[in-house]
């Protein structure tokens, strides 16, 4: 069952250029000069109901734009888009009726009021009957551990709680497809993990497609089992993560600092990718070692005075596909 | 004459800011214009029915265009930054600055009020010929006292609300000082000559401020005379300098305060 | 049609969401009518020693006639920000992209963003019309009649002025200066008597400016009732708010194709 089909999309922005200074001003009005920036370039692809798919890739690839068009508050330059059977762009408040969004930066949200206003008022707006809105309100407070937060205003929570009621708010219509736009971006890892969580149990109990971009691969190694790479406006991979896993996200950074002079002989599967007297930056292959292996060999050097593991930064990941696919080899 | 340098940097500073926000000018001049152009037609009207005692109707567009300079083009937004200087602590940092805080707002606010006096003036000037023509009787001579009293008003402008603006010290929500005055300014000249008030008012407004802000200088504009100058100007000045004080006093007073008690 | 369903029930909730919170700050809320009420008083004074001194008629108007129309100018601005507050962020909710929320939203787009805010001040200016209508026009039914025609008429009509004016956003990046003035512009045309003016501008009054739909047609109602001249007050203030409502859809069209951006180089 098919919630999005999308085919031969394509975005190209046309901006105005203005130059600085009265006299281009003028110029700019009578003879307009314009840059054309193509943000999505022929986008093809399927999402199946139920499914949770990950659309990643760097800043500046495409994927607010794309998602921005499937929602429908932005007209593509061509191609088609379908989703649950509707066209965004033709039946945008029929779909929105279905939809739910929680885009990073732009909240649902009354900054001032406590959710329960909120909710109340997108209840209205989504014309949800009273007593289906109570009872949802109430699923979904239990749901995200919000039960307590509902009378206090917004802008006295933390982010991670803001972020816990902004997607319950998202759900409180019951929508058959979440559109996530950068949703776990400036939180740490504990707030990250719990709303990874949340969407998760969404999808496994409720049946809800999820679809959200990120340039954490974290999102993607946790929460998806679909992953599509974007990158400069294009489709580059389209995968489930299990394989993408295997292929790309198989490298974790530890950069260590040491509290005397150490020099490392790294075992196999560990690469020495930077290093001075005190400190080095270790890029391992978890194919074949694991992060504990490594950990404890760190350790067992002795004066270890700090250590840090992190995903490799998704343009590194990037590049390694690009690289991989432009040497042929099969994953 | 280190704070001549000082005071002048600021000032030329100042000024330069002014020219780069020239759109917050534009939306000024606009209504600066439609307020002239508005108060023309009134008092055109006004004047079909009767007449101001000492005010043909060229000098009361004359009249208008001076009082809205004054007042309005050249306003500096001394209270609101008063309020937000101390409602932030950022008062509190200037104390280890090497100026005066008074001073430092004073021609800081200069720069902007001579470019608004400038570029409002030539408004006002053009303006009032093309309604009504030249002021009957007006000399060239008149002119540089007719400009240190616009100045000394605008002056004592500044520092009355510099005053009210650091109420803020000692209250939550001043803003109703600040109506207060910009109504008694409006009531006793900017928008009605004193000498279309009824008489009791008349001589109130004699003992009182505000008149000396808008009326002195516009009267001066319209019906030039060396008495009259030299009733106005000196109790411009007084004011002036009484308002400088209470602003002074007001300020040492607020900040030894936080220098007791912490931001 | 379906988008107009429940569109009052959703009005009605952020009228009661938006005055709880702004109850909260109730304190300014009486600082704020204060002021207003202070301001609009001077100008009673103005008046007052106005006709005192002059006597007769100002273009053509008495005491009376002023205060009718500083109370349908100053109740039609309560109307319009109590109900549409939001109008004057409209040019901030498109340069931050925050429209976007009220377009992923199943209600039309223009109503649901107007109605999101309210203002609590805006109920002193409504209440001071009522006030300065009391004293001067008594038990003066017809002037009654005609003033609550006029406020909502005049509500609508100043919200259509700003979004008006706001819409240019879509086309100019940022119409701030052109949004926040217009309303202000037009208000200074309805506070006094229309025959100050001549030629031009009393026609400029009865189009781009409607100053003259606002109040100044609404006082000659007041004092000589004529069906024809209500009729046209109705149907050219639909006209007008139709123009606007159209107006800002084009400009929303722009807005979703994502054409907005001007880069500087």
């Amino acid at each position: 069952m098919e919630a999005i089909t999308v085919s031969g999309l394509n975005k190209v922005y046309r901006t105005r250029i203005k130059e600085e200074g009265l006299g281009a001003s003028f110029k700019a009005l009578i003879r307009p000069v314009y840059k054309q920036v193509q943000a999505v370039r022929d986008i093809s692809f399927t999402i199946n109901k139920g499914e949770i798919l990950a659309f990643i890739g760097p800043n500046g690839a495409g994927k607010s734009t794309t998602i921005k068009m499937l929602t429908g508050i932005l007209h593509p330059t061509s191609g088609t888009i379908s989703v649950l059977g509707l066209n965004p762009v033709k039946e945008r408040q029929k779909l929105s009726y279905h939809i739910g969004t929680v885009f990073g930066q732009k909240s649902q949200l009354w900054f001032h009021l406590p959710p329960t206003d909120s909710f109340a008022l997108l209840g209205a707006i989504y014309d949800i009957e009273k007593d289906k809105l109570k009872k949802r309100v109430d699923e979904l407070s239990e749901l995200f551990e919000i039960g307590d937060l509902l009378q206090t205003p917004v802008r006295k929570m933390s982010l991670g709680q803001r972020i816990r009621c902004e997607v319950a708010a998202s759900l409180l219509h019951e929508p058959d497809i979440l559109f996530l736009d950068e949703p776990t971006i400036g939180l740490d890892v504990v707030v990250k993990q719990s709303i990874r969580e949340l969407i998760m149990r969404m999808n496994r109990e409720q049946g809800t497609t999820i679809f959200l971009t990120s340039h954490d691969a974290g999102d993607v190694e946790h929460v998806c089992r679909r992953a599509i790479v974007i990158d400069h406006g294009q489709i580059i991979l389209d995968q489930p993560v299990k394989k993408l896993k295997y292929d790309y996200l198989n490298r974790k950074i530890i950069a260590v600092r040491f509290e005397v002079p150490q020099r490392l002989e790294v075992p196999e599967g560990v690469k020495l990718e930077k290093s001075g007297e005190m400190a080095a930056r270790l890029s391992v292959d978890t194919r074949r070692c694991s992060i504990d292996e490594v950990m404890r060999w760190l350790i067992a050097q002795g004066g270890v005075a700090d250590i840090t593991v992190e995903d490799p930064p998704m343009e590194e990941i990037i590049a390694s596909i690009f690289s991989h696919k432009e040497e042929g080899a099969a994953g | 004459m280190k704070a001549i340098r000082k005071y002048g940097t600021v000032l030329k500073l100042s000024l330069q800011n002014a020219f780069v926000y020239r759109s917050n000018v534009i939306g000024g001049l606009l209504f600066y214009t439609l307020f002239i152009f508005v108060f023309f037609n009134l008092w055109r009207a006004i004047y079909q029915g009767g007449r101001v005692a000492g005010y043909s109707l060229t000098q009361m567009v004359w009249y208008l265009c001076i009082t809205e300079l004054v007042v309005f083009g050249c306003r500096s937004g001394v209270f609101g930054q008063m309020n937000e200087d101390v409602k932030s602590g950022s008062i509190a940092y200037q104390l280890n600055r090497p100026y005066h805080y008074v001073f430092y707002q004073f021609f800081t606010a200069l720069g902007g009020m001579v470019f608004n006096l400038l570029v409002f003036g030539t408004m006002a000037i053009v303006l009032g010929m093309i309604m009504v023509g030249p002021i009957p009787g007006f000399r060239l001579q008149s002119l540089p006292f007719v400009l240190i009293s616009g100045i000394m008003g605008m002056v004592l402008n500044f520092f009355i609300l510099m005053a009210l603006g650091l109420t803020a010290f000692r209250m939550e929500e001043n803003f109703a000082f600040y109506l207060i005055y910009q109504k008694l300014v409006f009531m006793l000249g900017m928008f009605i000559p004193v000498e279309f008030l009824p008489g009791w008012l008349r001589d109130i407004a004699r003992f009182l401020p505000f008149s000396y802000v808008a009326w002195a200088p516009a009267r001066l504009a319209v019906a030039f005379s060396w008495e009259l100058f030299i009733e106005v100007f000196p109790v411009q000045v007084l004011w002036a300098v009484i308002a400088f004080f209470i602003a002074m006093a007001m300020y040492r007073f607020g900040v030894s305060g936080i220098q007791a008690h912490g931001g | 049609m379906k988008r107009y369903k429940g569109i009052f029930r959703l009005i009605g909730l952020y009228f009661r969401v938006n005055l709880a919170s702004a109850m909260e700050y109730r304190g300014s809320f009486l600082l704020q009518a204060f002021g207003m009420a202070l301001s609009n008083g001077t100008f009673v004074f103005f008046w007052w020693i106005a006709f005192q001194q002059i006597g007769g008629r100002i273009g053509g108007y008495d005491f009376n006639d002023v205060m009718f129309i500083w109370a349908a100018a100053s109740s039609a601005f309560g109307v319009s920000n109590i109900l549409f507050a939001n109008m004057n962020a409209i040019t901030r909710l498109i340069v931050t992209g925050e429209l976007d929320t009220f377009l992923l939203q199943p209600k039309d787009v223009l109503m649901n963003l107007l109605c999101a805010r309210t203002s609590l001040s805006a109920w002193g200016d409504l209440a001071y019309g009522f006030v300065l209508m009391a004293l001067t026009h008594g038990g003066d039914w017809q002037a009654w009649g005609m003033f609550l025609i006029s406020i909502v008429i005049g509500g609508l009509l100043m919200t259509a002025v700003s979004v008006s004016a706001h819409t240019f956003t879509f086309y100019l990046g940022d119409a701030s200066l052109i949004g926040g003035m217009a309303l202000e512009f037009i208000i200074n045309f309805c506070i006094y008597p229309e025959g100050i003016y001549r030629g031009f501008v009393r026609v400029l009054m009865l189009s781009v400016i409607p100053a003259s739909f606002i109040v100044h047609i609404p006082l000659k109602l007041a004092r000589s009732f004529n069906i024809w001249m209500l009729l046209l007050l109705f149907g050219v203030s639909a006209i007008y708010c139709f123009i606007a409502y159209r107006f800002f859809y084009r400009g929303l069209k722009r807005y979703e194709s994502g054409n907005l951006i001007i880069t500087r180089m």
